[in-house]
Formats: C-alpha cells, sequence, structure tokens
C-alpha cells in the first residue's frame, strides 16, 4: 500500500516536466501533420494528373521516403543538408525536427491521396466534363470533396504514425516526451522502469482514440485499400 | 530583347557570386556588424552545458561564453545540438563557436580549429557499487562490458585502454551510458569525472572507480578560416585566467559540485 | 570526379567499405529472425483474436492495441532496461532487439494474417468439415495455407518496415547498418558521407525488395490472385 502511495507521489511530481514533454510532442505532431498533409495532398493530386514526368519524380520521392528508415532521415536533415552551403537549409533542431517529420508525412498522404481520388468511380468525373466543367473544376467540385471522405480512415492511421515517430526526435535533443522522461530518469534512476511506463501510457492514451477513430471511420467511410498503419 | 535579359540575368549572377565570395565577412566581421555571438552547445550535458531546474539553459560553457559576449558588448545567441550534432554545425555556419567539453582529437582538427585548452578532464570509469570493482584496471578483463557515448573520445579511450572488456557505444550520450549501468546492461561506463559527478551525488548506488585513465585537454573550437576569432578567443582565455575568473568559474562548475545546490 | 569529391569524399567511404556490408548483412539477419518469429507468432495472436472465448480475444486485441498505440522506441527501451530486472542480464543486445521488434511487429503481422483468414471462401472450412476434418484440421490443412498466400504483397510492405525497424537497434548499441553509419561518423567526424552511405543502403536493400515483390506478383500470382485484394 505503501508503495502505491509512494508512486502515486512519484506520479505527481512527475506530472508537470511530463506535460511539458507531451505538449512538445502535441506541437510536433500537429506542425508535421498539417503541413504534411498539404504538401502529401498537393503531390497526390499532381499525380493522378497522368504526367509521365510528374508521376515519375513523384514516384522517385515516394521511393525515397519509404525506403529509408525515418531515424536515416532525421540525421540527414539535421547532420547533413547543413554542410551545403546554402542558408535556407541551416535549420536548427527544432526546425529540423518539422521539417523531417513532414516530409516523412506527406509520402503517406501522397499514396492515400492518389488511392482515395483514383477510388472515386471514374463516372463521376466524366460527367462533370459533360456538364461542361474542365478538368480542374470537375476535380476541385466533383472528386476531391469525394476523395477526402474516403481518405479520412487512413490519414488517421498516419497520425499515429506521427505520434509514435515523434519519440526518435529525443535523438537529437527535442525536449519532447521521451526526452523528457529520460531527464527524469536521470534525476530519479532508481524509478527508470516506472517512468518509461508512464510515458508508454501517455503515448496510449494520445494513440489510442486516434486508432479508435481509425478504426470507427472505415466502417462509415469504407476502405480504399491503404492502410498506412 | 532576348539578348538584354540574358545581360540581365548574367549580371545578376556576377554580382551574386561577387557578393557571396571575393567580399566574404570573416567571422569576427560578422559578429561586428550583427552584434550577436552564437554559440554551439550540447543539449544535456550538465556541468558544461544544461537545462537547469528552472528551465534556464546554463552550465560553465556557457557562462563563460555569456561572460566573453558581455565584456565584447555583443548578444550572446546559444542553439544547442545532439553532441554528434556540434561539429556539422559549426561547419554550416549554424554557430560560430563551439563550447562545450571537446577534446581537440587529430581527426576532430581535420573539420575544425580547437582554442588552447581551457580545462581538463580526467577520463573515470564508474558502476554500481555492489559490482566490488576498485579500479578502473579491474575491468580490462573478458567479460566484462563497459559503455561510452557514441562519438566521444571516452569510446576511443575504452576501445584502448580496456581492450580486453566489450565496449557498446550509446548514441543518446551519457544519460544513457548511466541508464545502462543503473539497469545493469554494462559493467560500467567510461565518461569524465566532472560530468558523473552530478549522476553519483544523486544515486548513491553508483560510485567512481579509482584511479583517473587518461586526463585530456578541453578547448572551444571554430571553423578553419575564422582567424581572427581564433586568436581572441585565446587571448581571451589568457586574460580572464590572470584575472582569476576563469579560475572561479572552473572551481564552481568543474573541480565540484557546489553548481548542483543552486541548478540541480 | 574532382569536382564531386568536394561535395563527397569518397576515399574515406572506401574505407569503410567492410563496415557496411557487415552492418548491411546485420540488419538483414537480424530482420530476417524477427520476420519468421513475428509470422509464427503472428498466426497465433490472429487466431486468438477470432477466438469466441471473450477473455482470449480480448487478450488478444489488447496487446495489439497496446503495442500499436506507443512508440517503437519506448517498447525498446521498456524491454532493454526492464528485462534486466524481471530476469537478470540473460539477453545480450541482440537477443534483446530480436525480442522487443518481434513483441512490436508480431500485432501487425497478427492483424494482417486475419484479414487473410478472413477472406477464405467459409465454403472451404464447410467442405472440409463435411470430408471429416475438425476445426483444428481445417484450420492448419485448408485456411491457413491459402491465407498466408493471399497475404503475401501486404507481408511483403510490412517487412519493408520491419528492416527500417531494425534503424533503432542502433540505440541500444547494437551494430547493423545504421551503426555502421554512426560508427563512421564517430571516427571520421564526416557527417555527410556517413549518412549517405548508411541511406544508400537501405534504398539498395528497399530495391531489393521491391524487385523481389515484383516478382513473387508475377510468379504466383495469377489474374485470380490479384483480384483478391
Amino acid at each position: 500500500m505503501d508503495s502505491i502511495i509512494e508512486k502515486y507521489q512519484l506520479f505527481i511530481d512527475l506530472l508537470p516536466l511530463l506535460m511539458t514533454g507531451l505538449w512538445m510532442t502535441f506541437k510536433v505532431s500537429m506542425f508535421a501533420i498539417i503541413i504534411g498533409s498539404l504538401l502529401g495532398f498537393f503531390l497526390g493530386i499532381l499525380r493522378t494528373l497522368n504526367n509521365k514526368i510528374i508521376t515519375n519524380i513523384i514516384g522517385l520521392y515516394l521511393h525515397i521516403f519509404r525506403g529509408t528508415p525515418y531515424l536515416v532521415q532525421l540525421y540527414l536533415i539535421y547532420f547533413v543538408l547543413p554542410s551545403f552551403d546554402v542558408e535556407f537549409l541551416k535549420f536548427d533542431s527544432f526546425t529540423a525536427a518539422i521539417v523531417s517529420l513532414s516530409l516523412y508525412t506527406s509520402s503517406y498522404v501522397t499514396e492515400i491521396v492518389t488511392a482515395a481520388i483514383n477510388a472515386v468511380p471514374k463516372g463521376q468525373s466524366e460527367g462533370a466534363r459533360s456538364v461542361g466543367m474542365s478538368k480542374i473544376q470537375s476535380l476541385y467540385h466533383i472528386v476531391v470533396p469525394q476523395a477526402l471522405k474516403l481518405s479520412i480512415p487512413p490519414m488517421s492511421g498516419v497520425y499515429v504514425i506521427i505520434i509514435k515517430s515523434t519519440a526518435l526526435l529525443s535523438v537529437i535533443g527535442i525536449s519532447e516526451l521521451t526526452r523528457q522522461g529520460e531527464n527524469a530518469i536521470l534525476r530519479l534512476p532508481g524509478n527508470l522502469m516506472f517512468i518509461y511506463f508512464v510515458i508508454a501510457l501517455m503515448y496510449f492514451i494520445y494513440c489510442y482514440p486516434v486508432l479508435r477513430f481509425s478504426a470507427w471511420a472505415e466502417k462509415r467511410y469504407g476502405s480504399i485499400g491503404v492502410d498506412p498503419e | 530583347m532576348k539578348f538584354s535579359i540574358l545581360k540581365t540575368a548574367l549580371a545578376v549572377f556576377i554580382t551574386a557570386f561577387i557578393s557571396t565570395s571575393a567580399f566574404a565577412e570573416s567571422t569576427m566581421e560578422k559578429i561586428v556588424k550583427t552584434g550577436k555571438l552564437t554559440i554551439a552547445v550540447q543539449t544535456q550535458g550538465p556541468p558544461v552545458s544544461f537545462v537547469n531546474k528552472a528551465g534556464k539553459r546554463t552550465g560553465f560553457a556557457v557562462e563563460l561564453a555569456q561572460m566573453m559576449a558581455d565584456d565584447m558588448g555583443v548578444e550572446l545567441v546559444v542553439q544547442d545540438y545532439d553532441w554528434k550534432g556540434l561539429i556539422p554545425a559549426l561547419i554550416s555556419g549554424k554557430a560560430d563557436v563551439i563550447a562545450a567539453d571537446m577534446t581537440p582529437t587529430a581527426k576532430r582538427h581535420m573539420q575544425i580549429v580547437f582554442t588552447e585548452p581551457v580545462f581538463f578532464s580526467e577520463t573515470i570509469a564508474f558502476a554500481k557499487a555492489d559490482k566490488g570493482f576498485s579500479s578502473w584496471k579491474d575491468l580490462n578483463k573478458d567479460g566484462i562490458s563497459v559503455g561510452a557515448t557514441q562519438a566521444s573520445s571516452w569510446s576511443d579511450i575504452a576501445r584502448k585502454m580496456i581492450s580486453n572488456a566489450k565496449l557498446k557505444e550509446y548514441s543518446g550520450g551519457t544519460a544513457q551510458t548511466v541508464q545502462a549501468v543503473v539497469a545493469g546492461r554494462i559493467d560500467a561506463g567510461i565518461s569524465d569525472r566532472a560530468t558523473i559527478a552530478a549522476f553519483t551525488s544523486s544515486n548513491k548506488d553508483l560510485v567512481v572507480l579509482d584511479g583517473q585513465i587518461t586526463k585530456e585537454p578541453l578547448g572551444f573550437a571554430v571553423r578553419p578560416d575564422s582567424l581572427h576569432l581564433l586568436h581572441a578567443l585565446n587571448n581571451y582565455k589568457r586574460l580572464i585566467e590572470l584575472d582569476g575568473r576563469l579560475g572561479q568559474k572552473i572551481q564552481y562548475w568543474w573541480n565540484s559540485t557546489d553548481w548542483q545546490a543552486d541548478h540541480n | 570526379m574532382e569536382f564531386l569529391s568536394n561535395y563527397f569524399n569518397f576515399r574515406i567511404v572506401g574505407q569503410y567499405t567492410d563496415v557496411f556490408i557487415e552492418g548491411v548483412l546485420t540488419t538483414l539477419v537480424l530482420a530476417g529472425i524477427c520476420l519468421v518469429l513475428s509470422i509464427f507468432f503472428g498466426i497465433f495472436v490472429a487466431l486468438m483474436r477470432m477466438s469466441s472465448n471473450p477473455f482470449v480475444w480480448r487478450t488478444a486485441a489488447a496487446y495489439i492495441q497496446i503495442i500499436r498505440s506507443t512508440p517503437l522506441l519506448i517498447q525498446i527501451y521498456l524491454i532493454y532496461y526492464g528485462l534486466p530486472f524481471l530476469i537478470g542480464n540473460f539477453f545480450g543486445e541482440e537477443a534483446t532487439a530480436i525480442i522487443a521488434l518481434t513483441i512490436h511487429s508480431t500485432p501487425y503481422m497478427a492483424e494482417i494474417i486475419r484479414a487473410g483468414i478472413a477472406s477464405i471462401d467459409r465454403g472451404q472450412s464447410e467442405g472440409a468439415m463435411s470430408v471429416g476434418m475438425n476445426k483444428m484440421q481445417n484450420m492448419f490443412y485448408i485456411v491457413l495455407p491459402q491465407a498466408l498466400a493471399n497475404v503475401v504483397p501486404p507481408m511483403l510492405g510490412q517487412t519493408a518496415v520491419l528492416i527500417k525497424d531494425t534503424s533503432l537497434f542502433s540505440i541500444i548499441a547494437v551494430f547493423e547498418l545504421m551503426g555502421a553509419g554512426l560508427r563512421m561518423y564517430s571516427e571520421t567526424v564526416i557527417a555527410t558521407e556517413s549518412y549517405v552511405t548508411t541511406a544508400v543502403c537501405y534504398l539498395l536493400i528497399y530495391m531489393m525488395m521491391l524487385v523481389f515483390s515484383n516478382i513473387v506478383q508475377k510468379q504466383l500470382g495469377g489474374g485470380a490472385w490479384q483480384t483478391a485484394h
């Protein structure tokens, strides 16, 4: 009983530190999901326009980001890009985190958006064209709104991946949840396991509802056969 | 018409080229012009650079740089990087100076140039008290595992001086090495006395083993072309050495754990 | 070439050829072991998840959700630092890494296998039962072989993820491909060459996977196999 009270007290003591970490995790993941989705949305639409050169370039981009671990991408963007003598590429830790995570997000989103647009029945855009809409108009008014609905379930899956990937940012010294937990462990090394459990629990509380939402959305809006998770 | 566009483009290109190469300003000129001295420090490396309990970045290197910036009358900008990120940050011009406890090794000198030694580190080994080691020499045996920060001079020293033990390199830094020792993953860790003092005073299970493995000079570093700044740093070091201010800071941060009462 | 070597020092990379080859091989071996183990355990977790006994399926579901909602890095830390507390320092770094990644990737495999089992027509089982097979025989001789064949494409995708996940092993001092890059950086202090070479090696593995998966799709899959997905 005493040890439970003791752990509870410890938990209360640690909470402010871990909450600042969770807030950082939330901030970084939000930035990344918004910027990455916009970029991915744009690339995904470009990819459905059937221009061979554009499709190939985007394909190469996707292969590079899907073919290497995020940890390697993080090291490249954090350590290597600055060595090209370009002012624009000299990121500090936080910017490097956002940039790398956004690019990583966009590689998933591009694939989802392409699949979602292709999943909208061809007849829809043909119909739109036949009533005199331009290609852009039919995309904007007819295809994209439906594709967006279809992409909700896999997009929530991507969000979970991104939240979990932020844990790696501790390696470059961003004080997000994992890093703050490590800082706490340095002060209280005897409670290493307990602190890691608390961190895991906090990630769980953040991710689990999103996963449930994803499952619910898939029942509601249907699957397009892309499951990033 | 076409020709004139080409000519304008050429002119723009040449101006851009000249302004970046021929008239490139020295690091010191940049500091004078912008009024900012930018240093790169390690994210978590008490007591050299760390975030204290009040959430403020402080430490031995930060205070030294602050002192110099104050005397120069410029603003100090502190940027923190992971240990492995310090040299790339300096080379790419994100920072003017690396203010860290870095050993001027031959390999590092091929990339950057170090100031005169500002302080010295004693490389030591630490272990859990119940392991029963007394000296670091006890570690140099088959079947013993030691840990050190990846890309640090400690791992080089371990490889050389404790060659019979198995070396495990932790990319997360001293913090992870300490965690691994506490969890029983490795028998001992290699680090320096001042860095480990912070851990042993808060965790009674950890002890520093007898004997100093090596002694190493530690200095700040600049880009090879920042000669003016390098001389300025060297002379400033001698200045504060003789007026006693360097000694005070070293005593407070490096040779004692006085700082812990104020910052931990 | 002279111009290129201003940006990329091939001489130094050449000195590390052996290190990178060893890194690639270790990565492939570790990932291979984890793959076999996680498919093996994945089958059991999938069967548990599909059980009608609420205790059994809820246990499996909880395991799947907990793993999917927490970052791999935290799972690795918990297992790496936690195992010695529980059972003493019995497993080395490599074994611990394999245990951690197997625990992590089993749920993903289980979900893929479960989808595969669900895709098998009920008539198959009814047929098997009618020739006198019991439930177990039906599952292992009739349903599972077809289910596994059906899920080869998503499983290859998951294998690519698994290979990338091994990059986290470097954080707990296991030498593999990422570790090779980190060792090169630690010894030479040149970031660009170290990390770009690492990325290129991962891309080579990824390209091998792509070629392999194309061959599998062409060889094994007729038209009917494709339509199942």
